[in-house]
């Protein structure tokens, strides 16, 4: 019996989610190392078109959506829908990306066989977000009344099937303009679509997902009050307004809608400050003196976050904002969402790692603690050197200086890969017995009680 | 099992001490999530709760718990009740607890 309960809590797929995520993300640096793009190629070739559907198809959304599974029900205090839902929707979205992949490589170069398979691979992406966004969201929406985590995250689903839809009409006109004259405008929206998916979507959710993990890990206060959900309203309402009036304009460019589109730009700049400012608190505000790494790494992602909001702010007051979207998106992927992401693997990883290899132990026997699955010393570095990485990136994307902005990719890739070996012994438990553990109110590694009785579970 | 020898709080309380919530890498009785301890004739009632709600590794502290207990002489049978309320604080630590991970009282 305990060993159902057991699995019901544990989400199978989202180590391989993870896996995935990671083998995309360096798949897709190895394309900017190789010369394929940078921040500021033109999005219509081939080598761009891979990278950012590789980052944001194959890494992020990935790496989001098998965080979502194991944590919607640990915010909701409610199983997923289904367990093999999962595995479909890695499948359908992984094969899918691979269909875009090979249909974006024969579009541009005119190889009729694999261009068909442009639509076929955005359409199984389309099917795995829609078995996720079910997955995850009949848990949220029967949670009532909802947490603000849960809120952000519903939030973000809708953001989600806004940049799914607009992916979609692109898709369509772009097979066949013909058809769809009075929509062939809608391709002038690739802002609005990079917003809905990257602001909407994935910074949202990664916000709502941070108010839950961030105090559960730091033990600090989960009730964010007024800040908090000032965050959720204005964020919410600043993407919706500036997405749709952005998308108004594009057929009718009348100076109210322009001035409605600034204000939505203004509403998710206020609650990217409350949010940075809400975090700090938090971080002030905590219970635990000394934080663990991936606490103290993810600064880092927000720090990013904090310099893309001044960097956009100073864009926007000297009207250069459209010149410098490159470099923001270079930030918002790398820096903010991606920092954010590599920090928090840190933890999952060997959390999940535990409850797999350890969790029908307690009780049993001495255990480690998730801690001792990893070694700070070995994966500081790798942080370091990719926060290093995406600063050095980050100022030559500003400058538009390719040669620079390749340069700064050696260590963001190199300590990428660092980290995913990082990750693979935490998984593998390489580090545990190799090191002692901090003094606990009893030494862990011997047990003395235990160890006259040790009896097997049956 | 010995039926003769009859469990006493002290003994559970000292065993579930085996028992760590691995997240914070701490025994679960110092760290305050064992509210209710009970003994009755060998039977060993519990509340105990977790420091959140819908932790993933609670169905695996039960079953730790449960092992750990049914281990002791002593010990017929056992009731564990997960609660949250009140809800789990730092502040239901110990203070050995509290002083490793730097809480102030």
């Amino acid at each position: 019996m305990a060993r159902i309960m057991v699995a019901s809590r544990l989400s199978r797929w989202t180590p391989h989610f993870f896996a995935l995520a990671l083998v995309n993300f360096v798949g897709a640096q190895a394309l900017v190392l190789g010369g394929v793009t940078w921040p500021a190629e033109s999005l219509g070739s081939a080598g761009t078109l891979v990278a950012i559907h590789l980052l944001v198809i194959g890494w992020l959304l990935l790496l989001v959506l098998g965080a979502l599974f194991q944590f919607v029900p640990v915010i909701t205090t409610r199983p997923l829908e289904s367990q093999t839902a999962a595995l479909v929707c890695l499948v359908a979205v992984e094969g899918g990306l691979l269909g875009m992949i090979a249909g974006f490589v024969g579009a541009t170069g005119g190889i009729p066989g694999l261009s068909g398979s442009l639509p076929v691979g955005g359409g199984l992406v389309t099917i795995g977000i829609l078995i996720a966004a079910w997955n995850v969201g009949v848990p949220l929406a029967r949670c009532r009344p909802g947490s603000l985590p849960g809120r952000m995250v519903m939030t973000g689903l809708a953001f989600l099937a806004a940049t799914v839809t607009l992916g979609l009409l692109f898709g369509s006109v772009l097979s066949a303009p013909a058809a769809l004259p009075r929509l062939a405008p809608v391709l002038a929206a690739v802002g609005d679509h990079a917003l809905a998916g990257l602001g909407g979507w994935f910074t949202l959710t990664a916000m709502g997902v941070s108010y839950k993990l961030l105090p559960m890990f730091m033990l600090a206060p989960e009730e964010r009050g007024a800040l908090g959900r000032g965050v959720h309203v204005v964020g919410a309402a600043g993407f919706a307004v500036a997405i749709v009036a952005g998308l108004a304009t594009i057929w009718h460019p009348a100076a109210a809608l322009i001035d409605l589109q600034h204000a939505g730009e203004i509403a998710i700049g206020v609650a990217t400050a409350l949010y940075l400012w809400d975090v700090r608190r938090m971080y002030r505000e905590r219970k635990r003196s000394v934080i663990e790494l991936h606490d103290r790494a993810a600064i880092g992602a927000f720090a990013f976050l904090g310099v893309a909001l001044a960097l956009a702010a100073a864009a926007a007051a000297v009207h250069r904002l459209d010149g410098i979207a490159p470099a923001l998106v270079f930030l918002i992927v790398f820096g903010w969402l991606g920092g954010l992401g590599i920090t928090q693997l840190y933890k999952i990883v060997p959390f999940l790692a535990w409850l797999v290899r350890y969790g029908g132990r307690l009780g049993r026997g001495p255990v480690p603690r998730v801690q001792d699955l990893v070694r700070d010393g070995a994966a500081l570095p790798w942080f370091v050197a990719y926060g290093a990485g995406v600063s050095i990136a980050a100022v030559a994307a500003v400058l538009r200086w390719p040669t620079a902005f390749r340069i700064g990719m050696v260590p963001v890739t190199i300590a990428t890969i660092g980290l995913c070996l990082e990750y693979w012994r935490a998984w593998h438990a390489r580090y545990v017995g190799t090191a002692p553990s901090v003094a606990t109110a009893r030494p862990l590694s011997t047990p003395s009680s235990l160890s006259a009785h040790p009896g097997d579970r049956p | 099992m010995n039926d003769l020898v009859v469990p006493d709080a002290d003994a559970v309380t000292d065993a579930l001490r085996d028992v760590i919530d691995p997240e914070l890498g701490y025994n679960i009785v110092d760290l305050g999530l064992i509210y209710a301890l009970a003994i009755e004739d060998g039977v060993v009632t519990l509340s105990m709760t977790m420091t959140t709600p819908g932790c993933p590794a609670q169905d695996y502290l039960i079953a730790g718990v449960e092992d750990r207990i049914r281990q002791l002489p002593g010990v017929t049978d056992l009731k564990v009740d997960v609660v949250w309320e009140p809800p789990w604080s730092p502040q239901r630590m110990s203070p050995l607890a509290r002083a490793q991970f730097g809480i102030a009282d």
